[in-house]
């Protein structure tokens, strides 16, 4: 029962160019048919949805072909009376559209369309006396919550209302054997959480606890022959973690440990040229979430036609200056 | 939005795809209206059971709807009688499966069936491990049904040796099967717990782990599960909080102190300095400009008096403090963590434990000889050696790792990296802490580690090396004279705050900008820099500005 590597094979004929007009295009179009089959069953994401469409947009450069009240006038209709934002109009609150739509306010430097106060005061009512942290108030726990409670009270300027010690013990209680992080205690690592989790402890000033030889060994290795990154071992390489992996290195101060030119390779085969965007990996169909996250890792490569990514927050780093956040890293 | 292939279609099918779509949009639409409309309106009922469920079977991530059916079920639960309470629940986990079959890696399904167990009158926990066994027979991977089962065990009250045998029996099915021995790294701590073991699991057994990762590896020696496991067993380098050194200097009025991991200093954690059993007040900092953990503290403007004296650090939070004494004829003194010579950096093994790696080294020999290619025999080979005796097998290990590099090229800067490591281990493991002189020139090293084992030192020799930049040199506090020659080093904001640095050598380095160099400004002795072969030397304009950032300064350019 000999293992086979799960791997992609790159075309020959790929794209190797990053074609910024089309992906500008693709964005800039998407959610203009309102009726379209794909986005009425997505509307449980679209909070979530318009935040990846505007980041991307600007990290082209291209936010102000976006409809800036539109888009404000929707968010401030999520306000539930809680005080929690949900996914759309008349849908539930809940920690992952909140987070969402605060980076959207941030971008737009508007985070007084909605009543911010009421907005810190649920994200600290979710907080449990273990320290983790609610999705909504139907109780599910997950690390990526953590990751969204703090980054949203940091947004707010307001990180201080939680208990930050209890919040990282929490965050630290599900660390792995391999250095990374999963779900909730016991849970096993996926690239995903442990770019949530290294986010949470970087905003809350405790990086330390991470060994990133080890973390940063386990994220290498998800590098595969065709240079994209899978999210754990055994399985596919997908778009989205060159994202998730690349920013939890480049936190822990090892992103040089990826191999740039061959990744670089494997993200711009995933654009689609007739339509714009990217893919989870060549081949497949686009959509807007593989599109930021793969605009998100060349920025992290150092691609310069992009603006600069925080790998933290995954917002412009002249975002990051403007509100004056600036976190250390490793 | 993944796997999914792009397909050619022709516009007729294109055609006809979206005329079903449409057809189906309208169907979804107007059910979802009406959920929104019944929840609105408080109806708790069969009829939004239905709707609900029809939409959750092909959008399961849809939340706000499993939320409605929690609100449903919570009426339920205080208006219908048991019986068909009871029966209502059934449903809904048969429900579950049905959806759970189609799609199993929905969050909100998931969670859907905890909140239905744990509301239900009578839940029947044992069935649910049943369930998961399925579930993860069809998918050993699937992390949401493993956090589900871990949910239920915890319910069911299941053994955690219930659970260890059967991730055995499941890494027997498939030795690729990291969930599970993820999973037996959980379980282990909880079944055989060793507090003062770096692992958290009693050595014995940890020891008999290695014969059922052996049995994994050697039969598919490409497996990276069993590799990644193997070298959790193997890892011993954690060690408990303690002070690595401490330092006082009469002349400086400082007082140094360097813990083995790092620790916060603050109102909440207090930390105290007596001399001669009197408390004396301190304020504390560390190398970094802002409050943070760190591993390196320094009290400067101590009143250190006259005579022979005693001084003492206490950590009360860690319950860990430090005697040192001071004679009346010495300027300064320095404690050290006294270690075994090969064991700086990791914890020292135990007879029966040597015995093991040592059976363990000879057969992964036996696998490299029939696989002298697999990358994971290589670092494993390596690992045991280092953990043996990292200064005997030193050759061995780098000639390993140059194979490495090229069998490996996709993480070559790793392998760099961790060179780097072992030769800066391996030169400290011979240097006592109290040396004024560090020697670590020409040896290729693209980092340097283990910085915050060197607040002491006044100089160091770094020539000809590949370094590119300088972090965590503000650990070095002692340092006087730093020779930088011949790296590729482009950025020096690690210097950043060295208060005692007076020489600086970066001769043939990749120093571009006279930018670059302003961070010399808070090195406030530094008086001489040579920037000898760096682009920033090319230009007269450069190095007129550079003069006058750094007014005082010998430079030679
Ligand atoms: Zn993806």
């Amino acid at each position: 029962m000999a293992s086979q590597m799960k791997d992609v094979e790159i075309p020959e004929k790929a794209l190797k160019e990053l074609l910024l007009s089309k992906h500008a295009d693709y964005i800039g179009a998407y959610g203009t048919k309102k009726d379209d089959y794909e986005y009425v069953m997505t509307e449980y994401l679209r909070m979530n949805g318009i935040y990846w469409g505007l980041t991307a947009m600007d990290l082209m450069n291209q936010l102000d072909r976006m409809n800036k009240e539109e888009v404000i006038g929707f968010i401030k209709q999520c306000q539930h009376e809680s005080g929690g934002i949900a996914c759309s109009v008349g849908h539930d609150p809940h920690l992952l559209c909140t987070l969402s739509a605060i980076q959207i306010l941030t971008l737009y430097d508007a985070q007084d369309a909605v009543n911010t106060e009421k907005v810190i005061e649920w994200v600290r009512s979710l907080q449990q006396d273990n320290g983790c942290f609610y999705g909504d108030k139907w109780g599910e726990v997950d690390t990526r919550f953590s990751f969204c409670a703090v980054a949203c009270l940091s947004l707010l300027g307001k990180l201080d209302c939680i208990n930050i010690d209890k919040a990282v013990e929490f965050v630290v209680s599900c660390m792995n054997y391999d250095g990374g992080f999963g779900c909730r205690p016991g849970s096993e690592t996926h690239a995903g959480q442990v770019y949530c989790c290294v986010g949470m402890l970087a905003i809350t000033g405790c990086l330390h606890y991470i060994d990133a030889d080890l973390l940063g060994w386990w994220l290498c290795e998800r590098q595969l022959p065709s240079g994209g990154l899978n999210g754990r071992p055994e399985k596919l390489p997908d778009v989205c973690y060159s994202w998730w992996v690349l920013a939890s290195l480049k936190i822990i101060d090892r992103l040089h440990w990826i191999d740039k030119d061959s990744l670089i390779a494997f993200i711009l085969a995933s654009q689609d040229d007739e339509t714009g965007g990217f893919a989870d990996r060549p081949g497949d169909m686009v959509d807007p979430f593989h599109t930021l996250f793969g605009l998100c890792g060349l920025s992290l490569l150092g691609n310069k036609s992009v603006k600069a990514i925080n790998p933290v927050f995954c917002m412009p780093e002249e975002t990051m200056q403007r509100i004056g956040i600036q976190l250390d890293l490793l | 939005m993944h796997g999914r292939l792009k397909v050619r279609t022709t516009a007729e099918q294109q055609e006809a795809k979206r005329v079903e779509r449409e057809k189906k949009l309208k169907i979804y639409t107007g059910a979802t209206k009406k959920a929104f409309e019944k929840r609105n309106n408080r109806e708790f009922d069969e009829e939004a059971l239905k709707i609900t469920g029809e939409i959750l079977a092909v959008n399961p991530d849809f939340y706000s709807l499993w939320n409605f059916r929690k609100e449903i079920f919570n009426d339920f639960k205080e208006k219908r009688p048991k019986e068909e309470l009871d029966k209502a629940f059934q449903d809904e986990l048969y429900f579950l499966e049905t959806c759970l079959k189609v799609n199993p890696k929905s969050y909100g399904t998931w969670h859907h069936r905890s909140f239905v167990m744990e509301t239900m009158p009578t839940p029947d926990w044992k069935r649910e491990i049943k369930l998961c066994n399925t579930f993860l027979q069809y998918d050993e991977r699937n992390f949401h049904c493993w956090d589900y089962r871990r949910f239920v065990v915890g319910k069911a009250s299941i053994s955690a040796a219930e659970e260890f045998e059967f991730t055995t029996e499941k890494i027997a099915n498939n030795f690729s099967d990291y969930s599970s021995w993820h999973y037996r790294s959980k379980l282990l701590p909880i079944l055989h717990p060793d507090k003062t073991h770096p692992s958290g699991v009693n050595e014995e057994i940890l020891l008999k782990e290695f014969e059922t990762v052996q049995n994994a590896f050697f039969t598919d020696p490409n497996d990276q599960s069993a590799w990644f496991y193997h070298r959790w067993l193997l890892g011993r380098h954690q060690r408990n909080l303690e002070i690595n050194t401490m330092f006082v200097s009469r002349k400086d009025r400082r007082v140094m102190v360097t813990t083995t991991k790092p620790v916060m200093i603050d109102c909440n954690n207090p930390v105290a300095l007596k001399i001669n059993d009197k408390e004396v007040k301190v304020e504390w900092r560390n190398q970094k400009s802002q409050r943070k953990y760190s591993t390196l503290w320094l009290a400067d403007n101590v009143l250190v008096p006259d005579g022979s004296i005693n001084i003492q650090v206490l950590m009360d939070t860690h319950r860990i403090s430090q005697l040192l004494s001071l004679k009346s004829d010495e300027s300064e003194s320095l404690f050290t963590l006294p270690f075994k010579e090969g064991n700086r950096f990791s914890y020292e093994l135990t007879s029966s434990t040597s015995e093991t790696l040592q059976r363990e080294l000879e057969a992964i020999v036996e696998l490299y000889e029939i696989e002298p290619d697999n990358k994971w025999v290589i670092l494993t080979l390596m690992s045991l050696m280092k953990s043996l005796d990292p200064l005997k097998y030193e050759q061995e290990i780098l000639q390993q790792i140059s194979h490495l590099q090229n069998l490996d090229p996709k993480r070559k800067t790793y392998y760099d990296d961790l060179r780097s490591k072992i030769l800066v281990e391996n030169t400290l493991e011979a240097f006592e802490l109290n040396q004024q002189c560090l020697d670590l020139s020409d040896k290729k090293l693209t980092v340097l580690y283990h910085t915050s084992l060197l607040p002491f030192i006044s100089e160091l020799h770094l020539e000809g090396n590949q370094l590119v930049n300088l972090k965590n040199f503000e650990f070095l506090q002692c340092l006087k004279n730093l020779i930088l020659d011949s790296n590729k080093i482009c950025d020096i904001n690690g210097l950043r705050g060295l208060n005692s640095l007076e020489k600086l050598s970066l001769k043939d380095n990749l120093i571009q900008d006279v930018n670059d160099l302003k961070v010399l400004q808070t090195c406030p002795n530094l008086n001489t820099l040579n920037i000898k072969g760096n682009t920033v030397c090319s230009e007269d304009k450069s190095l007129n500005e550079l003069r006058q950032l750094l007014p005082g300064v010998s430079i030679t350019s």
